[in-house]
């Protein structure tokens, strides 16, 4: 169960982050440092680069038939949208023109109910978007913004950086006209061969020391291989003293089978059963023993990993939280492989009791009360 | 050599028991000759030595010294394997307790014997069906489990697994001490068929009733058969229980 799950959210976090792009790196403004066009001309001049655009993004909330529903507004430049987040179709409608700074493409769950599935907008309809202002003192104030809705992307899924799902995109112009953004949040990076990442990602970091964030996905995969890596390590090391027990609580329980019968071994004996016989007999027992518990295990431990699964894993960061829900990787090796373990459990556990039961001398094992 | 007729050999048998250190002896020198057909009882008090010379005879246990030959086969020379084969095509047992396995179908008991053969499901089927006609059973038993039958009954049963692989010797260990004296009636006539077909029978009693039904009666004592008796026909239970 455990593995499945590990194995669900680590090949999930994976794709997810090698589907915006191998190649993809983002450069985020901090609030000690603005990106302004010179950066954006410093990114675009390196030998790395083959597009650099930048974006604005805030968290916002719209209001629908169904209550307040948080979103994140997005303005950029839909052709590096495209090229950053690969699958991202259009369900319905159109890209507006990069001049239309009031129309936007919106996210399947900003269209749909996530829960009934009931439409929320359509083509052409406008949608109101409050953008919450921290003003001093603390009160939280709302800009209004109205947006037009001129095409639905199709679900997506969670990802990492962008929320294709929940997020309205509108032309990049639409940062400072609409959205009243004053300066960049990011610059999205297109690299030119997935090789040349690490190196600029150390040009960056070299330029920018530690003034900006580099999110670069390839990276952030490999980071998440070797932790979904260790966690299954650590599966797998908790299996190996689970498979102890099992392999103890096996050998006690065809231990005290082998006693209360040892009659019976006794009458078989007699009746022309050889050691090997009754040897292999005791063992298949302990499989067949060790499979019917394998089987409610195996059972038990599906219906687990998809509930936890189903619970999905929650990351939040300051007032942003994503909700990754991967479905657990149950492959047939995974089955096979814990089947395996099953019988070589029923083999170890039931070996000392079936050489004890194969050395009973008939006339000692019929005397037996 | 043996000759032709004689099925079973027993030469100075003993047998020691050693519990610390003190040593008892369970047989202390058992000479006996079987031949082919016969039927013979053994009998003698409780701690004689009855069940012990059955149980070396079976090759259940082994003699600490002496020797067993049995249809010709030297039993001290084979290996466990051998012994269990020997076992198997040679003898069949009957007990006191019947010993049928309770969780099987009766029809899954007398093919045991078979299964320890190897012999393929198949042909198991007709040689049961004939076991338990032979020990004068009934085929509705089949299906049922030991636990459904009555004393009588399952010690038929547990007869029919002895024949089911038409052993030379059937050894019968108090086969009536469990029965009411209608049923142990039932099984020594069972044991008189079977002898009559040239089955050899050995049957360890304390039951003279039981005992006169056979062709010899060999009085064991402390280990040693001490001496013979001719059986009187007309007191075997067969005769005095109507």
């Amino acid at each position: 169960m455990m593995t499945s799950v590990v194995r669900g959210y680590g090949s999930y976090v994976e794709s997810q982050l090698l589907g915006l792009g191998q190649n993809t790196v983002v450069v985020m403004g901090t609030s000690e440092y603005t990106l302004t066009r010179n950066d954006l001309d410093y990114i675009r001049g390196l030998p790395e680069v083959d597009v650099a655009e930048p974006f604005y993004l805030t968290q916002a909330y719209i209001q629908t038939k169904e209550g307040r529903k948080q979103v994140y507004v997005y303005a950029i430049d839909y052709d590096i949208l495209n090229k950053a987040i690969g699958n991202l179709k259009l369900e319905k409608g159109e890209y507006p023109s990069l001049t239309d700074v009031t129309s936007a493409v919106i996210g399947h769950f900003v269209a749909f109910s996530e829960s009934t599935g009931a439409k929320l907008f359509d083509i052409g309809d406008a949608i109101t978007i409050l953008m919450p202002q921290v003003k001093s003192g603390g009160k939280v104030t709302f800009t209004r913004a109205t947006v037009r809705v001129s095409g639905i992307f199709e679900e997506y899924g969670g990802a990492m950086f962008v929320s294709p799902d929940t997020g309205i995109f509108l032309p990049e112009k639409s940062g400072k006209s609409i959205l009243h953004m004053n300066s960049w949040s990011g610059i999205f990076i297109i690299v030119k061969d997935p090789m040349l990442v690490d190196s600029l990602v150390k040009k960056l970091r070299s330029t920018y020391a530690g003034k900006v964030d580099i999110i670069a996905f390839q990276q952030i995969a490999k980071v998440v291989s070797s932790i979904t890596g260790a966690i299954d390590f650590i599966a797998f090391s908790t299996s190996l003293s689970a498979f102890a027990v099992a392999v103890a609580g096996t050998a006690a329980t065809m231990i005290t089978s082998v006693i209360e019968r040892t009659r019976e071994i006794g009458v078989l004996k007699a009746l022309g059963f050889t050691d090997s016989q009754v040897m292999w007999m005791i063992i298949a027992e302990a499989i067949l023993m060790s499979l019917i518990g394998g089987l409610i295990g195996v059972t038990l431990g599906l219906g687990g990993a998809f509930v936890m699964a189903s619970r999905g894993l929650s990351i939040s960061s300051g007032v942003s939280k994503l909700v990754i829900k991967a479905p657990p990787k149950i492959t047939p090796e995974l089955i096979s492989y814990t089947m395996g373990i099953t019988i070589i459990v029923g083999i170890i556990g039931g070996l000392i009791p079936a050489y004890r039961a194969a050395k009973i001398p008939p006339a000692v094992a019929l005397r037996y009360e | 050599m043996l000759r032709d007729d004689i099925i079973l050999k027993a030469v100075n048998l003993k047998k020691a028991y050693r519990v610390g250190d003190v040593v008892t002896w369970g047989l202390r020198g058992v000479n006996l000759e079987v031949r082919r057909g016969e039927f013979i009882s053994i009998m003698g008090p409780s701690g004689s030595g009855k069940t012990t010379l059955l149980n070396m005879i079976g090759i259940l246990d082994k003699p600490t010294k002496g020797d067993i030959i049995i249809d010709g086969v030297r039993v001290s020379k084979l290996s466990s394997k051998e012994m269990a084969k020997l076992r198997n095509r040679k003898i069949g047992f009957v007990f006191q307790q019947f010993n049928l396995i309770s969780r099987l179908t009766v029809y899954e008991n007398i093919e045991l014997p078979l299964v320890a053969r190897g012999m393929k499901r198949h042909l198991r089927r007709r040689m049961v069906v004939d076991a338990l006609k032979m020990a004068a059973g009934d085929l509705t038993w089949l299906k049922k489990k030991p636990n459904q039958l009555s004393g009588g009954q399952q010690q038929r049963v547990a007869i029919a697994r002895a024949l089911v692989n038409n052993p030379a010797i059937i050894l019968a260990d108090e086969p009536t001490g469990a029965l009411d004296r209608s049923s142990a009636k039932a099984v020594l006539q069972t044991f008189v068929n079977v002898n009559k077909h040239g089955q050899t029978v050995i049957v360890v009693t304390h039951d003279p009733e039981v005992a006169n039904c056979s062709n010899r009666i060999l009085i064991i004592r402390d280990g040693i058969i001490v001496k013979e008796e001719e059986p009187c026909w007309d007191k075997c239970i067969i005769n005095t229980v109507k």
